[in-house]
């Protein structure tokens, strides 16, 4: 029996293998407690994921603190070694490369591939350094620029991402919050990817300049035929964003579908509250609808519940969701959820403010 | 009942500035707005717009590089009194009669307002006994009532914990406990939210919200998003560096806004549910330097209904549209104004 892996399996998919494809992956970090360092435990970040990223796709990753979705995205690109499971990656020649169970020596060139753009543009720039040595710092590894040939690849970097070339020389205590994030992002460019890693990568900004990034983003995505895993807590965003989005609770995918059916036909109770709970920008929606508010915190990773990890907060939660693991499955074509009653469950989704037709 | 007694609070040409090496920023420059008893006022704003440094004024908690320098808040009591907070010594006695008393502040970070090393009750206790003069006793009883209405459970055992032993979602509601322990009647609320996940995040707007009509306080919300905004407001402050650009009630200010910061920054969030991959609309350029100050409107360079030579020259004067709503742009009038 073969594993069922979440991809886009239908109309939507291209022919070709998935840029990235995930299997059963798991991270799980030892709880070490005393003088010898005994191992009393392990917090399971990420405790068997398994999804498809088709080239060209943004997939959004989104859930609460604690959810793992930091730890998931930060595994993709081996900044740590996973306890479990395969990161299949189809590199740009073709070569179906497992990314999981790679050498740090064999990683290596794989690296200029897989891109990674964070949080904090102000801890995540070296303060010491002018933005030429940030930005080119990933070239200069390879070795083979002269110092003229790295200048002209900052500049065209700099104008990709919306800065002036000029600016090169200054550090970045000169540049704003949003500025300062285009210069994380033109590093992140530096080494022509095919895959970027989005952690929070909007969540620091003021909402005006968030919009100047989305767009930067969107745009950069169409230019450079770049694929995106779009890590964020903010729905609004990922919506926004995302062609497909993946619910992560407690270190597992608990709903997997292309962005709109997420968002108007959520087929799990924890996604549908989560969508209740994102205070919307309508003041005329206030009261209209019965929310859902949730009892109790997100679980432990350290010690997750038995059965579905959401059953004790879950309103519609019964007898054998204590006991049952629900397994994250098809329950309609390219939509996964992981709930044992998603067909029963008659789920809200988003109220639509006004209705706009698909784009997508 | 007169119309001053409307209003529980009246701020009036606020200024408070930092002095920093660098020189001076006028985080805020000339504020004026009401909180009416019983109401939520939201102040909305992107960083450093000033709408922190006008809550900690409210309550002279200012850095100790801050000064109020001019304007009044005048705090409006049941008997028709009057007392001006901005006029008192900030390490005064009267002031101190106040904070907490009868205006509380709660923060982003319930680390701010509760101590790592005292149970969350003896917390709470001495702040009721401070306030009032009643036996450990009747303190303890108002302490485990305030747990009990902010949904901390079992809060007779809770009283003994200590706050590392709390979840962040729970101290957040043990600051809110504490602050409201002692019936204020205006609680200032700086970005309580802002740290906390959505489904916490909404548990507690509720909160709020029902103590608010419970208790009959009035609410003061710092906060840059939005959507909270639209969820508690009943009145809004759009500030943009240090003074308030546009006043209006909640449903005029989303769905006729008047400033154009207003409305850019309506239109630049993504709506949830709208499904529209189109771009964003943005403001251009980001907030400036608080060091370089545009001259005429702040908001000019960023701004696409800018006029030359008005703009840039003239600071707008709060101009009272028909309806009582209050927006500083010239092209609501005001051009006859001074050159700043």
């Amino acid at each position: 029996m073969t594993v069922q892996v979440p991809g886009a399996s239908d109309a939507h998919a291209r022919p070709k293998d998935p840029l990235l494809e995930v299997r059963d992956l798991k991270m799980h970090f030892p709880i070490r407690r005393g003088v010898f360092g005994r191992i009393v435990g392990y917090v399971k970040a990420v405790d068997g994921v398994s999804f498809e990223v088709n080239e060209g796709e943004t997939l959004g990753l989104v859930g609460e603190s604690g959810c793992g979705k930091t730890t998931l995205g930060r595994t993709l690109m081996r900044v740590y070694d996973p306890t479990a499971g395969e990161i299949r990656y189809r590199s740009r020649d073709g070569r179906a490369v497992d990314l999981a169970d790679l050498t740090r020596q064999r990683l290596k060139p794989l690296r200029r591939e897989i891109r990674m753009v964070f949080q904090d543009p102000q801890s995540s720039l070296n303060p010491r350094f002018p933005v030429r040595d940030i930005v080119a710092e990933p070239l200069k590894m390879s070795g083979r620029l002269s110092r003229r040939a790295l200048d002209d690849r900052v500049a065209e970097l700099l104008r990709q991402v919306g800065l002036r070339p000029e600016t090169m020389h200054r550090y970045p205590h000169a540049f704003s919050g949003g500025e300062r994030q285009r210069i994380g992002i033109a590093r992140a460019l530096a080494t022509d990817p095919r895959l970027v890693v989005a952690d929070e990568a909007v969540s620091a900004l003021d909402v005006s300049v968030q919009a100047q990034i989305l767009n930067l983003l969107a745009r950069l995505q169409r230019d450079l035929v770049l694929t995106y895993v779009f890590v964020s807590h903010d729905l609004s965003v990922v919506e926004h964003i995302s062609d497909r989005v993946a619910v992560m609770y407690v270190g597992r995918i608990i709903e997997l579908a292309h962005t709109s059916a997420l968002f108007r036909d959520p087929q799990h109770p924890y996604t549908e509250a989560l969508l209740s709970a994102v205070p919307k920008p309508e003041p005329r929606l206030r009261g209209r609808t019965e929310r859902i508010r949730l009892r109790g915190e997100v679980a432990d990773p350290a010690d997750p519940p038995p059965g579905c990890p959401f059953h004790p907060r879950c309103p519609y939660a019964r007898e054998n969701c204590r006991t049952d693991v629900p397994a994250l499955r098809e329950v309609r074509p390219a939509h996964w959820a992981a709930c044992h009653y998603s067909e029963e469950l008659e789920l809200r989704g988003v109220e639509m403010p006004t209705v706009q037709p698909e784009t997508r | 009942m007169s119309v001053s007694h409307q209003k529980l609070l009246e701020v009036r040409g606020l200024k408070s500035h930092l002095f920093t090496d660098e020189g001076v920023v006028k985080a805020v420059e000339g504020v004026d707005f009401d909180v009416p008893r019983g109401k939520t006022v939201c102040i909305v704003g992107e960083s450093g717009c000033g709408k922190s440094m006008t809550a900690r004024s409210l309550l002279r908690l200012l850095p100790s590089n801050g000064r109020l320098v001019e304007g009044s808040i005048l705090l409006h009591d049941d008997a028709g009194g009057v007392r001006d907070i901005a006029a008192m010594d900030n390490r005064g006695s009267e002031i101190r009669k106040i904070r907490g008393r009868e205006i509380a502040m709660i923060f982003q970070e319930p680390m701010t307002s509760l101590s790592p090393v005292h149970t969350v009750g003896n917390q709470i206790v001495e702040a009721v006994r401070l306030h009032f003069s009643v036996t450990v006793k009747e303190a303890t009883e108002r302490a485990i009532e305030a747990l009990d209405r902010v949904g901390i459970p079992r809060p007779k055992e809770q009283m003994g914990s200590y706050t590392f032993q709390l979840s962040g979602g729970m101290r957040q509601r043990a600051m809110i406990a504490m602050a409201l322990s002692c019936r204020p009647r205006l609680l200032i609320a700086d970005e309580p939210t802002t740290a906390l996940d959505v489904t916490t995040q909404a548990n507690i707007l509720d909160l709020i919200r029902e103590l608010q009509e419970d208790l009959g306080m009035s609410v003061l919300f710092i906060t840059h998003d939005l959507g909270v905004v639209a969820e508690i407001a009943d009145e809004v402050a759009v500030m943009y560096l240090g003074k308030v650009v546009e006043k209006a009630g909640v449903d005029d200010l989303f769905h006729d806004p008047k400033h154009p910061y207003t409305r850019a920054l309506l239109e630049s969030i993504p709506k949830l549910g709208s499904g529209s991959k189109e771009d964003l609309e943005t403001i251009r350029g980001s907030v400036p330097h608080p060091f370089r100050r545009p001259s005429g409107c702040p908001f000019h360079p960023r701004c696409d209904s800018f006029m030359r030579g008005l703009c840039d020259r003239i600071v707008p004067p709060p101009v009272t549209l028909e309806d009582g709503r209050e927006v500083r742009c010239l092209l609501y009038g005001g051009t006859e104004g001074s050159d700043e």
